[in-house]
């Protein structure tokens, strides 16, 4: 007859009494449950949107503050300075960053990769330039870390060759291939500078040299969306890869040197558009700065941290950025699940606890009577905990299941009437190079409700808690009283 | 000397003024006999058996158990080792059987048990009138007399030498009574125990070894 076989017999010995407990416990269980398998759900969306949508972040003039500007206003607004951005770079959210200067350049040795298809009928207008010259500073090459292309062959740049500006390139494999070329081969592509006659429409090559690179590195494009058709309305992911595919990775000295000679040149061309960039200054540097955070959870502090150090005008774009704009239906369901969690919690302890204190109060007595006999106190509580918690983990346990089951059933119907409430929207975010199409759709797709530890860990943890909670502390009012004035 | 009270009070706050149910009072009591603390009603005499009992602590005074105040015992040590407590609404546990109710302070005792404990379980109920089939019947379906038996059992359960009863043939006839009384005897007499029975009857208190009379406080012999 210790006090654990006492909680026991105390459970089977009144049976209508425990039935009551694991009814009440079973039915808000539920509730509980199903607010946490909820929340878990939109919580998992989130993150998993959010690694989809990725960690890159970049600065840009803030479109909405410029729109109304005036010219000299225009004028005023300064650019951001490689300073700044090896500054933002050294943060510690950062994983690691680049800038970007990028150039298109056209080639009378060489030729562009124009698709499978139309290998046959490139049609040429004009002047073509083909070919993007994409420059970096980052020497292993941020495209290929990030998996959007990935060396096959040769090697990536070294730090010396970014920062002396040596003329040597990373190009696809396709465009090796279509130009018989191999790691260690030299090619051309020229800079030609053009004058537009506005009245005729005539461009006419003023001048041009050539930039010669040596392959040192093969790349392949990995396709993001090896899983997504490809759409032939449009054909905006072949438009994507096309350009992906002549893109010749050098270093930024190289895209700025370039620049430079087209500007000074054209400057010659144009006497009114040199004055203009004389009153200005040396601008014509311009580099699109690009920082990888370690995780996507950082961008917010990233973006806190960030934004008081950026001139006028200038703001903070995260790729994650765009999960507000297609997690609509997530969020007002997280939002409920989280009321819901709330008032079921209070309901819980109230309920439970004027339950407990219910079935205390007939109990009272036998508490004195053990107190009397001279049993400690921590048992006493013990015997209870134990005749309640019996009783609550089987309840849980239920509910824990029913609970999920609701969850997933409650979650459905909201999802369809949110589909078919709001007007159905599809948003292609284009972010610097990197093109994603996440949809509601997408979002309400990686919605699931399931059974996970962390939730079934929570659930038995916020249960168990809140029970204890409401029996522990009448209990504890009871056990203190001395035995006299509960038995005589 | 098994139990000794000295200078115990015990007061009610009334306003301002202290109202004492037990001033300075202070008794003492012997192995093998049957005492009796005679009183009318509402004189103290729960009172004082709670503080003997170390159900309620004085306000200042002390009780000594074998010379050694109960407070430095430990009040839940003492009760679960030294005394065994009859109340006059017997105070058993209604789900459990008889024989349970025996078994109860037999776990929580430090006293040594016999291994077989529901077998002395079952003896102890058997010497005191409650034969085994009525052992294992849940108390409620036993009557008063009964069940003020098994409460009697439960108190000798732990084998203690002091047994102390508040009105234990309160709510019993008088054929009822006489038995109960006779089995104090027994224990006190055949068992050497020290049996004290707090009663506002005086057949009773004829009955015992030594009478005492509460009145405004104070004990006195009764003769
Ligand atoms: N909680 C209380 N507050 C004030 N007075 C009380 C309280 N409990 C008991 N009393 C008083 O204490 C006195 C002694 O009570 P008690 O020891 O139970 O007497 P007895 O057992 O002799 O009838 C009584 O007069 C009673 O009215
Ligand atoms: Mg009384």
């Amino acid at each position: 007859m210790n006090f654990i076989k006492r909680g026991f017999l105390g459970i089977t010995r009144k049976k209508g009494k425990s039935l009551i407990l694991l009814a009440v416990i079973f039915i808000l269980g539920n509730l509980i449950s199903g607010a946490i398998s909820i929340q878990q759900a939109t919580g998992n969306v989130e993150t998993n949107i959010k690694d989809r949508l990725g960690t890159a972040a970049t600065l840009e003039l803030d479109h909405e503050a410029v729109e109304d500007l005036s010219e000299e206003e225009w004028l005023e607004i300064e650019n951001i300075d490689i300073d700044l951005i090896k500054q933002i770079g050294a943060l510690s959210y950062v994983k690691y960053f680049d800038y970007n200067t990028s150039t298109y350049l056209g080639s009378e040795s060489i030729e562009s990769y124009q698709g499978e298809e139309t290998e046959d009928e490139v049609v040429m207008m004009g002047p073509s330039m083909d070919f993007k010259l994409n420059g970096i500073n980052y020497a292993p090459v941020i495209d290929f870390e990030e998996q959007k292309g990935k060396l096959v062959d040769g090697r990536v740049f070294t730090q010396d060759e970014v920062d002396n500006g040596t003329s040597v390139a990373i190009i696809s494999t396709k465009l090796a291939e279509k130009n018989d070329l191999n790691i260690g081969d030299t090619f051309t592509l020229e800079n030609a500078v053009y004058t537009y006659d506005e009245e005729t429409g005539e461009e006419d090559v003023v001048t041009s040299r050539d930039v010669v690179l040596e392959v040192i590195g093969l790349f392949e494009p990995q396709s993001i969306k090896e899983d997504i058709e490809v759409d032939s309305d449009t054909g905006m992911i072949d438009w994507m890869d096309i350009e992906y595919q002549n893109t010749v990775y050098v270093p930024n000295e190289i895209v700025a040197s370039e620049n430079r000679y087209h500007m000074e040149e054209y400057m010659k061309e144009d006497e009114e558009f040199a004055k203009m960039m004389e009153e200005e200054g040396d601008s014509f540097e311009y580099y699109t700065p690009m920082f990888y955070l370690n995780s996507p959870e950082d961008s917010e502090a990233f973006e806190e941290e960030v934004a008081p150090l950026l001139p006028e005008f200038y703001t903070v774009i995260n790729a994650t950025d765009q999960y507000d704009s297609i997690a609509g239906p997530m969020e007002s369901m997280s939002k409920l699940a989280k009321y819901v969690l709330l008032v079921a919690v209070i309901a819980t302890v109230l309920i439970t606890g004027l339950v407990v204190l219910l079935f205390l109060r007939d109990r009272k007595r036998e508490l004195g009577i053990y107190l009397s006999l001279g049993e400690r106190r921590i048992r006493v509580v013990g015997q209870i905990l134990i005749e309640v918690m019996v009783v609550a983990v089987i309840g849980i346990t239920l509910s824990l299941f029913s609970g999920n089951l609701l969850a997933g059933q409650v979650s459905d119907m909201m999802m369809k009437a949110n589909e078919n409430q709001d007007e159905y929207y599809e948003e292609y975010i284009y972010f610097g190079d990197t093109q994603i199409d996440l949809t509601t759709e997408d979002v309400i797709d990686s919605y699931e409700v399931n059974l996970n530890s962390s939730y079934v860990l929570g659930f038995y943890g916020i249960g168990l808690l809140t029970i204890l909670i409401s029996t522990v502390i009448p209990l504890i009012y009871i056990v203190r009283l001395n035995p006299k004035k509960i038995l005589m | 000397m098994i139990l000794e009270a000295k200078d115990l009070n015990y007061y009610y706050q009334d306003g301002e003024q202290r109202r004492y149910i037990l001033k300075d009072t202070s008794v003492s009591f012997e192995k093998g006999k049957f005492y009796t603390i005679l009183g009318q009603s509402g004189s103290g005499k729960t009172t004082l058996l709670s503080l003997l009992s170390a159900l309620d602590s004085p306000h200042s005074g002390e009780v000594l158990f074998n010379e050694e105040d109960i407070k430095k015992i430990g009040y839940e040590k003492y009760r679960r080792n030294n005394v065994g407590i009859i109340f006059q609404s017997y105070n058993l546990i209604p789900t459990f059987t008889a024989v349970e109710n025996v078994l109860v302070p037999m776990t929580i005792t430090e006293n040594e048990i016999p291994e077989d404990a529901k077998t002395v379980a079952y003896n102890l109920l058997d010497y005191i009138g409650i034969v085994k089939s009525k052992a294992d019947r849940f108390v409620n379906k036993l009557s008063g007399g009964e069940q003020q038996r098994v409460a009697i059992a439960r108190a000798l359960a732990t084998n203690v030498e002091l047994i102390l009863a508040d009105e234990p043939t309160g709510n019993l006839d008088e054929e009822m009574e006489q038995e109960i009384i006779d089995i104090f005897k027994k224990l006190a007499h055949e068992h050497g125990k020290c049996v004290i029975v707090v009663t506002h009857s005086n057949e009773i208190a004829l009955q015992s070894d030594q009478a005492f009379h509460l009145r405004k406080g104070a004990l006195s012999s009764y003769e």
